[in-house]
Formats: C-alpha cells, structure tokens, sequence
C-alpha cells in the first residue's frame, strides 16, 4: 500500500486542506460549552502534533461532540483513523466531512482509498474519480495514489480501454513502471481482477503481458515482440495472449498478425477487440467481405462499443452503404463523443451523402477536440 | 377606578397574553421550520434541511414526513448509521411504510448488521417490493446477496437472474451471481481475494445464462475456463452440471454431478441432481440409493424425500411413498411438485378426497412460483418454465 501510505502522510502534515476551519453551526453552543471546546480542539491539536495518536482521536471525538459539522475535527479525526488502518471508522467519518465540504478532492480522495480498504469498490471508484474531477492541487503524491486506484479499479469493474489510457499517462507522468506492469498486464488480458487478486499461478502471464504491453507503449518493438513471442509460447491456450502478440505484429507483418488474431478467435470467439483489429485490418487491404460479418459480430457481443459502431460504420462507407455507414457511426459518436477517428469518418461520410452542414459540424468539432488534445 | 386597578388589570392581560403565547409559539415554531426544511431540500441545500429536519422532529417527535425526510437526506450522504434511526421512527409512526423498509434494511447492510438488514429486506417484499425502479434494482441486488451469505443460494440466484434482464453486462451483478453459483456464503466486501478469479469466471457464465436471450455458448466459454483453472474446487462442477441442466444436456450434466461427488463426497444438492436425473431415465435403484444418502446427511432436506417419494411411486409401493412425500410436504408445504406427487401417491392409494386436495394446492401454488425449484429452473423467465423440459 506504498500509494496510500504516501498520500495519508502527506494529508497529515498538510492542514491546507482545509479551505477554512470552522464551519458556523445552527445551535450556538452555550459559553462554557465554546470554552470547553476550544480547549478540547487545543489539546487534540497537541496530542496529534506529538504523534499521541489514541489521544489525538480521544480528543478530536470529545471537540465533535460538542460540535459535530467540525471540519478540521473531521478531516483530522478521519487521517488519524486512516493512518491506524481503522478503515470503517476513517470512512464514516470522512463521510461527514464531505457532506459538509463536498468540494474537498482531498477529502473524496481519502474516502475512496477508504472504501478501496474495505472492499467498497464500486463507491471507492466513484468517489476517487470525484477527487480527480475536483483536482487535489498541488499534492503531487496523493494524486499519483488517486489515478493508481482509479486505474486498477477500472479493469475490475471491465473499463479495461480506459485503465489502460488512464496507466499510460502514469508511465508517461514518470512514475516507475515496475509497479505497473502487473495493472497493465491485467487491463491488456481484460481480467477484472486487482493485482492482490492475480491467482499465483497466473502471476507470471500477466507480469509478461505487463512487459510487453509496456515496451510496446514505450516504442520498444523489437523487446515487445520478444516478450510476447514468449508469452504466447508459455501460454498458448490462455485468452487474450495471441491477441497481444496480433496486435503488436499487425503493424509490422500483418500476415503474422492476421494468424495471431485468427488463432485468438479460436481460443477466445468472444473476444470484440480481435474480431474488431481483424475487421481493421480487412477494410484496409479491401476485403471488406470479410470485415464485415466481422464488425457485425463484435456489435452483437458488445452493443455499447463505440469502437464496435465506429468499425462497422467504415466498413458499410466501404461498402458504398453511405446511410448505413452514417447510422452506425453517429451511433459510434453518441457512445463516444471525444473520439476524433469517428469524427473524420462521419466527416467523409457526410460529405459523401452530401450532408453539407452536418460535415461542417463535424469538421468544427474535430477542431475544437484538437486544440483540446494539443492544450492537454 | 381604584388606584393601582389599571396597573392590576394591564398585569392580568400581559400574564393571560404570556400564557396564551407560550403554548402558541412551539406549533409557530415547528410550523416555520417545517416549511424552512422542505424549501431547503427542494432547493439542495442539503446539509440545512438534515439541520432543520432534525430541529423539526425534535420539537414535533410525531412527525413521520420530518423523519423520512432525514432519513433520506443522510441515506443519499451515505451516513448509513446516521439514517438507520430516522428510518426506524418513520416506521414506527406510519401504516404505509412503502419503501421505507427497503432504505432501513440497504442502511444494516451498509452497516454490518446483516441480520436486521435481511429481516427488514424480507418484510420489504412481503409487503410488496415498494419503491422507485432504482431502488427495488438496488434492494433487491442487496437482499440477494444476504440470502447467499445465508445459504438460500437458489433463492438468491432468483433475484438475481431477474435483475440480469434488465443490465446485460454488470460486473457487480456477475460477482454476486459467482457467490450464489459457487453456494459460497460471503457477500462481496468478504471473500478471499484468492477467490475473485474463480467467482468472476462462475458469475459471468451464469450470468450469460441468465440473459433472456440464454447465452449458453457464451455462459459455456467461461464455464469451461472455470474448469480448466478451479476444476478442483468443491462446487464448481455442481455449478457446471447446474448449467448443463439448463440446457437440458443431461448426459453432460450427470457427468458434472458425479464429479463433483468425487471432489465432494457430501454434497447433497449433487446428489439430489443426480437422483433427479435417474428418476427421469428411470435408472431407480441409482435414484433410490442417492436419495436415501441425502436424508442420511441431511433429514430434513424437503427433496431428498421427495425424490425418495418418486421413486417409491414408480415402483409401485404407494403407503411408503405417501409417508415419504407426506415428510417432504410437512418440510416445504409451498412447493407445488412435492403436492403434486403427493396428489398421484394418494390417488394411487384410491384415497380421493386427498387426491383432490393435494391437486389444487398443486394448482395454486403453480400460480404463485414454485418454492423449491433447483437453481436451473429458479433462473429462468416464468416464460421458459412453463415449458415441458
């Protein structure tokens, strides 16, 4: 847990999480109640500076009893709680400190790593993806935790293209890729699995898929191919390896590629992504008889995929079925409006159909999601 | 007037004006936060309407409205424990609870307390599944998952597969499908993480089975994964043969079912598959001897004396089948095979009169679902069960 350590040390150093410290209550308490407050509110704040934990939360809990919407009680009482691996207690009470201060990446940060302890996943993705929504500022570490978490509870709950993206920026932030190579191993096989969940006996595939995917990431073909040329001679019965390997080959000797995804399909007829890299690669030698049932196949084993949508709308174009082409691919654009590869096909499409001002727009958005790309 | 009169008579009316007020001013008061309360909900502040609402109830404790409404604010906060009063006091105030059993019982979950969640989950349903689409997606999901980690894996599966119909793809639904499969009593926050892998691979081929469109090649893809890598683990060929069944591969199943025996020498719901299976291929010592382990193991098992019962109608010894199926009614009075059994083994004894009984508890439990139908016949569309097999 090297992420979340980091981040909590950091938090518990760093008051300027909190944007301000009192938040007024409706019931004013009476004045010897304010004094025995703020002198509980002193103490707790002494005992945590002396590292006097127990007491620290003893005393932070005493100050909220007296005035539960506490904020820096709150957030102190929750890092404490934390930091003692009191996982349950740190969540409910982070709980509170967001309702009250629901802008507090932070906060949402620290309750998603929470919830990841105690094997709340689906909250725990929520709630950290909030925490990058709202930004954490300029707490470098715990945002590398934050996309960590995120990034392996993607691929648990199927969002494997997206882990990936969200995986490469984390190499591409600089982080070392060791301890990446097994969430990249996992998002690149598609298993929902964390990495404290990989079976032993299949650690040493995923950490080779890891590699590859890794130096294919980092330009390294020759070393990719050579990882996953192993890969496939270590497993050859396992779904998703001689998907890896086609997809490395497709580049550089489609032929081979084309034998690797065929070979995938054998092992692994459900696998979208392959039919999809295969009905690719058909469009683009022309036979697009054979990418078609190919694309038509990947929609009905994932009718959400807006990759599905967009493969078959440039092999219907292909196929001179302009208004089919056009159905799929807005289809395609609805599922995924960032794309820009969809934008141009609809592009062409449009203008193909005549479809002026539509093609317009489209030329406007891919614009506009250029600029985007170059700001980022 | 007499000196000091007006001042006598002023004091009289400023104590009568006192008096008057002070039994006025809590209902103004209450009145004014009430309304205060409902304009700050209705406008998203929420953190001032959980403060009004709980100013409210305090100084009007009757007031269910208040406690709904406070309930569900710190519900959608997700302070679990924070809610589980207010929802506990609306409760005990009104005789239309509607939805507000479900929000106690997904609140006890939230909170460990996963006895007082499945009561309430279970009164929920009796009373009629109230509440908005998402919300009887949401109970449900979690009343099934209580029902596995109390081993009512059928039961479990049931809900489950309904709610399969209408996602076609949830990752949460497949584990949670993958726990009742594997009959493994955990909830999801509670199993090895060793696990994961096998419950995934089980969940997603139920799941795929489960789908109106039943996607066996799909379901069987994953089923064969399981195979290959836990093929060991006690369950998983009870699940595959459960599978087989489904698409009515009985050959295959059977084989699944004595594998699983070899792996599990006590697992009666293997047992009972497979007595079922003999009893249909009329293989009845097999049956016969099957069933009578299962009672060894398990005495009051409803299905091992209904099969028992079965086998002893088929061969023609009707007082003992009667005795037999006469335990198995006693255990499940609701399951309408084990009444229609008893219907054939009472008309055989000439008793008509019980015959006719039994009958139409058969017929009337039909309509209401059948109670101890195995896991194959619980996960399909009321549609494909009314289909001869």
């Amino acid at each position: 847990m090297t992420f979340a350590c980091f981040a909590v040390l950091f938090l518990l150093i760093s008051a300027s999480v909190l944007q301000s410290v009192a938040v007024p209550s409706r019931h004013k308490p009476a004045n010897d109640k304010t004094a025995n407050f703020e002198e509980i509110s002193r103490e707790a704040d002494r005992a945590r500076e002396e590292n006097r934990d127990d007491n620290a939360i003893r005393l932070y809990q005493q100050g909220l009893n007296f005035k539960p919407t506490w904020k820096e009680g709150l957030w102190y009482l929750s890092t404490l709680r934390y930091q003692k691996e009191q996982y349950s207690a740190a969540r409910d009470t982070l709980r509170r400190f967001v309702a009250y201060d629901p802008q507090a990446g932070p906060g949402w940060a620290l309750l998603g790593m929470s919830e990841y302890q105690t094997h709340e996943y689906s909250r725990s993705l929520d709630h950290l993806r909030r925490a990058m929504s709202l930004g954490l500022g300029d707490r470098k570490d715990m945002a590398q935790s934050v996309f960590y978490f995120v990034s392996i509870l993607l691929t648990r709950f199927e969002q494997y293209d997206e882990s990936m993206s969200l995986l490469i920026s984390i190499v591409k932030s600089g982080q070392p890729a060791d301890s990446l190579i097994e969430p990249v191993g996992l998002a690149s096989l598609r298993m929902p699995l964390l990495p404290t969940e990989i079976p032993p006996d299949r650690r040493e595939l995923i950490r080779m898929a890891g590699q590859g995917a890794l130096a294919m990431e980092g330009n390294h073909q020759p070393e990719a191919g050579r990882l996953f040329g192993n890969m496939v001679a270590a497993y050859p019965n396992e779904p998703g390896v001689h998907f890896l390997y086609g997809a490395l080959l497709m580049d550089v000797r489609p032929e081979d590629g084309i034998r690797e995804m065929k070979r995938e399909l054998e092992i692994f007829p459900f696998n979208a992504s392959a039919r999809l890299r295969l009905a690719e690669e058909y469009v683009k030698e022309e036979k697009i008889e054979e990418a078609l049932p190919l694309a038509q196949m990947a929609i009905k084993l994932d009718s959400k995929r807006a990759s599905a949508h967009m493969m078959l709308g440039e092999v219907l174009v292909a196929k001179g079925d302009i208004p089919g082409g056009i159905r799929e691919l807005e289809t395609a654009r609805d599922e995924a409006p960032q794309t820009i590869r969809i934008r141009w096909d609809l592009l062409r499409a449009y203008t193909a159909a005549n479809q002026g001002d539509d093609a317009k727009r489209e030329k406007e958005e891919i614009e506009k999601l250029s600029k985007a790309g170059s700001a980022q | 007037m007499f000196p000091g009169m007006g001042l006598t008579f002023s004091f009289l009316i400023l104590l009568l004006a006192a008096t008057l007020q002070a039994s006025v001013v809590p209902v103004k008061k209450f009145e004014q936060i009430a309304e205060q309360a409902e304009t700050a909900r209705t406008t998203d502040r929420v953190n001032d309407a959980i403060d009004l609402y709980t100013e409210g109830v305090h100084l009007k404790p009757t007031w269910s409205e208040g406690w709904w409404w406070l309930g569900s604010l710190l519900y959608d906060q997700d302070r679990f424990s924070e809610a589980e009063a207010p929802f506990r006091r609306f409760l005990s105030l009104t005789p239309k609870p509607g939805p507000a059993y479900a929000f106690l019982g997904l609140c006890e979950y939230e909170t460990n307390d996963y006895d007082g969640a499945l009561k309430h989950f279970r009164t929920w349903a009796q009373r009629g599944w109230a509440g908005t689409p998402d919300l009887i997606d949401v109970a449900v999901f979690h009343f099934a998952l209580l029902l596995t980690q109390e081993g009512r894996f059928v039961e479990a599966l049931y809900l489950l597969a309904t709610e399969a119909g209408k996602s076609r793809s949830s990752p949460g639904l497949a584990e949670a499908m993958g726990l009742a499969s594997l009959r493994m009593k955990n909830i999801p926050e509670n199993y090895s993480s060793e696990q994961r892998e096998m419950v995934w691979l089980a969940g997603e081929a139920a799941l795929y089975a489960s789908l109106p469109s039943y996607e066996f090649d799909r379901a069987n893809d994953y089923s064969h994964r399981l195979l290959v890598h836990y093929g060991q683990q006690p369950n998983v060929h009870y699940f595959c043969g459960t599978l087989y069944g489904l698409q009515h591969k009985s050959a295959e199943a059977e084989v699944e079912f004595k594998e699983e025996l070899r792996i599990s020498p006590h697992h009666v719901p293997a047992m009972l598959e497979l007595a079922s299976i003999d009893v249909e291929t009329n293989q009845l010592p097999e049956a016969s001897s099957l069933a009578e382990r299962a009672i060894e193991i398990e005495p009051i098992n409803p299905v091992a004396h209904q099969l028992r019962g079965r086998v002893l109608l088929a061969t023609e010894r009707f007082q003992e089948s009667v005795r037999e199926l006469e335990i198995a009614k006693q255990l499940a009075p609701d399951s309408a095979p084990i009444r229609s059994h008893l219907a054939m083994a009472y008309r055989q004894l000439g008793r008509k009169k019980d015959a006719e009984r039994e009958a139409a508890a058969f017929l009337s439990l039909t309509n209401k679902g059948e109670g101890l139908a195995p896991p194959y016949e619980k996960t399909k569309s009321s549609e494909q069960r009314g289909q001869p097999k």
